[in-house]
């Protein structure tokens, strides 16, 4: 057992780096977790002294929005870490974490946690690898994100012609990031398309004047013998006021 | 010499916001310091009483007896600024110089007027004498929707025809007919006001889509607003709530009508 969960742990982006003795005695003091659906791991806001590697099943990440609706912020896998982030700077849960399906989770408390880090100085340097790699990703994306929205406020459309990002694949995080984007684009497209939508409506409204009808109507209007004798009143009138 | 202008409001169709329009102009033309008077022609449907908070009871005489020559239109003239009563909006107008002719809201007496119908001469003769007795700057003349004599009289008497129409084809097609009408009669200014657009649409492009159509001036377009209608006719909505959209641009309305000279 603890040989199959040093091989699960060597797959994490966190701990890929690590020696085989410290894989090991990373998995001789993990506790193993089985959680029903709707099963809560963490909630959000409790101090936190674990974090949790998902080995089986799938997790959902939420949150709470203003109206007290529940906002799915991710959903995650196997091989996926979650709640390190409290761990390293001993914060409060920041989210809850509850089960999709019935899934199995490794807990790693804080002391081994802090044990690994304290002597080996090259799961630190792992860990900031990793967390500088996805703030890279994160920066890259947000600049660009960033660069189209002022294009998207301007009414310029045009780079979606020229990019692309699409991704089916929920493996890494700059997949993810990925599919965030493919999704920003996806509503640009719609945005670009409903802009669209609406002007053309506004071209048929302006130029479905029937003029022929509008003649029509006119001459019943105006050929009354009523319609004679006021257009002479109102003329008759209209000189009247000129000259005073 | 009179000097007063008569401003008549026309929409082809009902429904556009033309008496809620109509009180609203007035009242910000008379909150710009002019002397302003309201006159109610819809005689078939009079309903601009209401905004100026003038109910059945406080009615005393109405354009019907003058019509009928039974009162004079000094009787008439209802003082908005000494009786704006307790709504927050109206309470701006206190002071004010504008007053409201009110058509009658008794049945009888609507079906008779338009079963006599109304002489030219005579409803300009009282345009004229209500613009000199009260010295007013301005009279705005609310009239019926569509294009019956009552209507085309206000027309042919008018210095200023503003025509309300929403954005839709329907609408577009009456407007075209009253345009052409409002160029026979030799209206001298004909301005366009644009009422209850969808706030999703480009504003400025239905001005100028409307403007290139017609060769008339948009004066304005304002928005579509449940705000608006959940004031149920009760105040003047743009002395209420100024910040609002649908205020700013109508004042800019208003804005049109104190510069023509």
């Amino acid at each position: 057992m603890s040989q199959e969960i040093q091989n699960y742990l060597r797959k994490t982006s966190l701990f890929s780096g690590l020696s085989d003795d410290m894989l090991n005695t990373l998995a001789q003091n993990t506790t193993t977790r089985k959680l029903a659906p709707g099963d809560v791991l963490m909630r959000k806001g409790e101090l936190a002294d674990s974090l949790f590697i998902i080995n089986e099943g799938w997790v959902k990440i939420v949150t709470v929005d203003s109206k007290g609706d529940e906002l799915i912020i991710n959903k995650c896998g196997p091989g996926e870490i979650i709640g390190e982030m409290a761990l390293l700077d001993s914060g409060p849960r920041s989210a809850s974490v509850i089960a999709l399906v019935n899934s199995e989770a490794l807990e790693l408390k804080r002391e081994t946690f802090q044990d690994v880090i304290d002597n080996h100085p090259d799961v630190s340097l792992s860990i900031i690898r990793s967390y500088s790699n996805r703030l890279r990703f994160s920066t890259t994306y947000i600049e660009r994100a960033i660069d189209w929205s002022q294009k998207i406020a301007e009414g310029d459309y045009s780079f979606i012609e020229h990019t692309e990002p699409v991704s089916k694949s929920t493996e890494t995080d700059d997949d993810k990031a990925t599919q965030l984007l493919s999704a920003f684009f996806t509503m640009v497209r719609k945005v670009k398309e409903r802009e669209d939508g609406l002007k053309q409506q506004l071209e048929q409204l302006t130029f479905e004047i029937d003029q022929a009808r509008r003649k029509q109507e006119f001459e019943e209007i105006t050929s009354t013998e009523f319609y004679a004798k006021l257009k002479e009143q109102a003329k008759a009138l209209r000189e009247k006021r000129t000259q005073q | 010499m009179n000097k007063g202008k008569i401003v008549s409001i026309h929409s082809f169709r009902g429904g556009t916001g033309k008496s809620n329009t109509t009180a609203n102009l007035a009242a910000q033309v008379a909150l710009a310091g002019k002397r302003v008077g309201v006159v109610d022609t819809d005689i078939q449907s009079p309903g601009i009483h209401v905004l100026f908070g003038l109910d059945e009871t406080k009615m005393g005489k109405t354009i019907n007896d003058f019509l009928h020559g039974t009162a004079t239109i000094r009787e008439i003239g209802f003082s908005i600024g000494e009786n704006t009563g307790g709504a927050e909006g109206r309470a701006k107008l206190v002071g004010k110089e504008l007053w409201l002719f009110p058509s009658s809201i008794r049945g009888r007496e609507i079906s008779q007027i338009l079963r006599e119908g109304v002489d030219f001469n005579r409803l300009n003769e009282g345009l004229q004498t209500t613009i000199s007795e009260f010295d007013l700057d301005y009279l705005f003349i609310d009239t019926h929707p569509g294009l019956n004599e009552e209507t085309l009289l206000s027309i042919a008497t008018s210095d200023v025809l503003i025509i309300i129409l929403r954005p839709d084809n329907q609408d577009l097609q009456g407007t075209s007919v009253t345009i052409d009408i409002a160029r026979s009669l030799d209206v001298p200014h004909l301005m366009l006001m644009v009422n209850k657009a969808l706030p999703k649409y480009d504003f400025a492009q239905i001005k100028k889509d409307i403007e290139a159509k017609f060769h008339a001036p948009v004066s304005g377009v304002l928005p579509l607003t449940f705000d608006l209608a959940d004031n149920a006719s009760n105040d003047l909505f743009s002395l209420r709530y100024p910040d609002h959209e649908w205020s700013k641009a109508l004042r800019g309305v208003a804005d049109a009508i104190l510069a023509i000279k």
